[in-house]
């Protein structure tokens, strides 16, 4: 197989902006390798990503979707990834239910600090992407 | 586009049928896609569980196949869908939409109420023999498809909508062009234009016109007398059965405010209804206060007063297109009543909701001498 | 101890007749009830104030216009009604309500809450038809017996939280075999209590009749498995497609739905208005656009919304102009969200919405 023919997905990932952003810009600064799948949106906290922003990046064609945040308990805001934590659990029952495939969706806890993890988290999650192909909904007329 | 359209001349495009009618008019939608007359077409496709139909914005011509310029059930309202589309502006996209002609003239009067851009749209709409209930279609696809084929080739209205069985307009030329299937030879179908950018797009087409559509417009105007005759039973049958409040309240007793009407109006384009805005919620004392003064209220109050509401808010503007109707889960006869007030409303006026583009909405005009007949006269 | 009045009578007459003391003695100013009004006879809540006006009530009419929890919630919102007010409610109804409340959108102060073990009810197009007057001696016959009814609405039919949560008075109908003869108003709390004091009837000792529930219990929850398997098709985006293809947009749905209470719902604010270069990627990347767009995600952003605390009532289902099975994927989806955090909702009103708390140690594995 040629390189290019090589599946290259979208993944919507939200960084937070005390922790996960800092650790994606250490992975970059740090010149760690990770593909060129992400597109990051920073947001204040993970706990801002309305379970409906997820849904949408989904239905409008994205294949996968990545919420970062700080490490529980590290909360710039005391508790905000532990709600996050609660609405990642449902939305992932809700795709579950539904035959949706909830493995589009991930969550992690990156810190400033882990420029490493999140080079890590990046690859791997592409990989697992990768596997599971496009997403069907960027060709669905009737959505 | 112009508003004596009975007594214009009208010329026409004549074209052959070759398989069927809709095949015809997809051969024609992918002839203007080919001659870059229009970029995409906004149509009804059957939706993929075949139990409906959905307008679909096409620009790849290959999904033209599977389109019905005439489905059986109306979904959405045209107008909503063209509103949907261009509300915010339409510069880059030439559309032509299909529709039927209560639809175009829903399409008219939310041009002239702002949410619609008509600036790149291309109106086409076609002889409607009516609109079967959206349930049906829900209930029974195939025999629903079958009966409204039937339909199409004898123009027989029984297993229409009520509202549809009462409509005159059914072939009312309103949009760009008119697709005319009434008086013809059964062997071809007319093409009118009615307006400029019709005209244009028939030039571009090399359709020429002849003047052989006599048959369309007479056999039109016998199938509009006819209809206009039993429009106006109907809607005094029903004025006799209404008759006072205690009736019209009645009538609207089972309503169980859903909105469900206001919500698939073509003409109720506010985003946030008066009705469902906090000005007609109150306090626990205002309710109790209520019930002491009458004894009982029920709860929600002001059912009637949301439907006169709607109907003073729509009424001039109303084009009887029966979505109402089919959308109430309580099976209130709303369109036929609103259908009835608007005949009388616009009546007043003399004016034909979505008619003509030019036409200014009622209210939002006044001839100094008029209307004295409202005014007290003391003296 | 005394824990319940019994009168002996009809069931339904003894509780109008109840409920007409109440206002008579002026231990309530008001009544909320069910009532027949209009020549047709339709039923619709109603707010009562006159004793004479309950003549026509009927408090316990398989059907629900609207869910009575939007109505109180309307009622209440912006404060507890000044007077006290007796409400016979639907359990299911007094849970959207408790849900409401929670979300601060009602109030409980000043209202004696009425409900009983309820039999479901009937989809609202039996009221249209009439067919409803035709099965209600059907109906009480199968709550006698403690049987589920033929022609429910879905939603009932696999309803096993027929029993009320925090009513302050519960009216005993499921497997009450002496319905037309007896009635009996089991006193939950001293709320109750108050209400029953200087009444007619005699305060006696008694409980529902447990086994009978149980069993019942047991035929709505096999009814409920079927009704869940019977429809697992639902397995994808296509799936999803083929369910919601035929929905209109009439967002009938949300606007009955009692935990829906914005007053201007996300998916018809400005903010899900597609812009025209929107209009044009979407076409070119996808060849063709559903006009209007977005059902799918209006759909799953709803039962995101209100999954949670979606109570099964059924509104929802039985309002669509297009017969779209809500019920099953509200019911089944919302219930299997529920049983993550372990909550049931309405049931308990202090109890938190799972979605404003946390535990700090909890679904660990979710993280990776």
């Amino acid at each position: 197989m040629k390189k290019d023919d090589i599946f290259l997905p979208k993944i919507l990932t939200f960084l937070c902006n005390w922790c996960s952003y800092a650790g994606a810009d250490l992975a970059g600064t740090s010149r760690l390798q990770y593909p060129a799948s992400i597109l990051p949106v920073r947001v204040m906290c993970s706990s801002r990503v309305d379970p409906l922003l997820i849904l949408r990046a989904f239905l409008n064609g994205f294949d996968g979707v990545l919420v970062t945040g700080c490490h529980l308990g590290d909360c710039h805001y005391q508790e905000g990834n532990y709600y996050t934590r609660r609405r990642f659990v449902m939305l992932k029952k809700v795709f579950d239910s539904l035959g949706l495939e909830s493995d589009r969706l991930r969550l992690s806890w990156v810190s400033a600090a882990e420029g490493q993890k999140y080079a890590k988290v990046a690859t791997e999650f592409t990989q697992k992407i990768r596997e599971l192909g496009e997403n069907s909904s960027k060709n669905k007329i009737f959505l | 586009m112009n508003k004596s359209a009975e007594t214009s001349e009208k010329k026409g495009a004549v074209l052959p049928i070759k398989t069927s009618i809709q095949d015809s008019i997809k051969d024609l939608l992918k002839n203007g896609i080919d001659h870059c007359v229009f970029d995409a077409v906004m149509i009804p496709l059957r939706v993929p569980a075949g139990d409906s139909f959905s307008y679909v914005l096409i620009k790849n011509k290959s999904l033209l196949n599977d389109a019905f310029p005439l489905p059986p059930t109306m979904s959405v309202q045209g107008a909503k869908a063209v509103s949907s589309v261009t509300r915010l502006g339409n510069r880059n996209m030439k559309i032509a939409a299909v529709m039927r002609p209560c639809e175009i003239r829903a399409t008219i009067e939310l041009t002239k109420l702002d949410q619609t851009d008509l600036e790149n749209i291309i109106l086409i709409s076609m002889d409607c023999p009516g609109t079967m209930p959206i349930l049906d279609m829900v209930n029974e696809p195939e025999k629903t498809m079958t009966l409204f084929n039937d339909a199409t080739k004898s123009w027989d209205d029984t297993q229409m909508r009520p509202v549809c069985q009462i409509c005159d307009k059914s072939s009312m030329v309103a949009g760009d062009l008119h697709i005319g299937t009434l008086g013809t030879d059964k062997k071809s179908f007319f093409i009118i234009p009615n307006s400029t950018k019709g005209k244009d797009i028939l030039e571009k087409l090399k359709l020429p016109l002849t003047d052989s559509i006599d048959s369309w417009n007479k056999k039109v105007k016998e199938n509009s007398e006819k209809k206009l005759k039993k429009r106006q039973e109907v809607h005094s049958d029903l004025k006799n059965k209404i008759g006072d409040l205690t009736n019209l309240l009645d009538i609207f007793s089972q309503c169980i405010n859903c909105h469900n009407c206001m919500r698939v109006c073509p003409i109720c384009s506010c985003r946030l209804c008066y009705f469902d805005s906090n000005k007609v919620k109150h306090s626990s004392e205002e309710y109790l206060q209520r019930a002491k003064d009458k004894g009982s209220i029920r709860i929600l109050p002001d059912t009637t007063l949301f439907h006169m509401g709607r109907m003073m808010h729509m009424s001039l503007s109303c084009v009887s297109c029966g979505s109402c109707e089919d959308a109430c889960p309580m099976s209130i006869p709303v369109a036929q009543i609103f259908s009835m007030v608007a005949d009388e409303t616009q009546r007043l006026f003399d004016y034909v909701a979505g008619r003509c583009l030019e036409e200014p909405l009622p209210l939002r005009t006044y001839k100094e001498d008029e209307l004295h007949e409202v005014e007290d006269v003391h003296g | 101890m005394a824990n319940a009045l019994k009168i002996t009578k009809n069931t339904e007459e003894s509780v109008r007749e109840f409920l007409k003391i109440l206002l008579e003695k002026r231990k309530v100013k008001g009544v909320f009830t069910l009532k027949k009004i209009g020549k047709n006879g339709a039923v619709t809540y109603s707010l009562i104030t006159k004793s004479d006006e309950l003549n026509d009530a009927v408090p316990f009419y398989p059907l629900m216009p609207t869910n009575a929890g939007k109505l109180l919630s309307r009622i209440t919102r912006n404060g507890s009604t000044t007077e006290p007010v007796a409400v016979i409610v639907k359990p299911c109804e007094l849970r959207a309500f408790i849900e409401l409340v929670k979300r601060e959108q009602g109030h409980f102060e000043n209202l004696y809450i009425i409900s009983s073990t309820c039999g479901g009810v009937y989809p609202l197009k039996t009221a249209t038809d009439g067919t409803i007057e035709k099965n209600l001696s059907d109906y009480w016959d199968a709550v006698k017996k403690g049987e589920i009814n033929q022609d429910l609405r879905p939603a009932c039919t696999a309803c096993t939280e027929f029993t009320p949560y925090g009513a302050d008075i519960t009216v005993d109908l499921i497997g009450n075999t002496e319905l037309e003869k007896k009635c009996f108003l089991l006193l939950n709390t001293k709320k109750g209590e108050e209400l029953v004091q200087d009444m007619k009837g005699e305060l006696v000792d008694r409980d529902f009749d447990k086994e009978k529930l149980k069993k019942f219990y047991a035929k709505r929850e096999k009814a409920k498995n079927q009704f869940f398997n019977e429809n697992t098709k639902i397995n994808g985006l296509d799936d999803l497609i083929k369910i919601f293809g035929r929905c209109i947009g009439c967002h009938g749905c949300s606007k009955v739905c009692p935990i829906c209470y914005c007053t201007l719902c996300m998916f018809d604010s400005s903010n899900l208005e597609y812009k025209p270069s929107k209009y044009e990627s979407e076409v070119r990347q996808r060849g063709g656009l559903k006009i209007p767009p977005g059902t799918i995600y209006y759909h799953l952003g709803r039962l995101t919304h209100v999954g949670i605390s979606c109570v099964g009532c059924g509104s929802c289902e039985d309002v669509c102009p297009v017969n779209i099975p809500l019920t099953l994927i509200f019911k089944k989806v919302g219930e299997s969200m529920q049983q993550i955090f372990e909550y049931i909702p309405g049931k308990n009103i202090t109890e938190k919405i799972p979605l404003v708390t946390y535990n700090e140690e909890e679904y660990t594995e979710i993280e990776g």
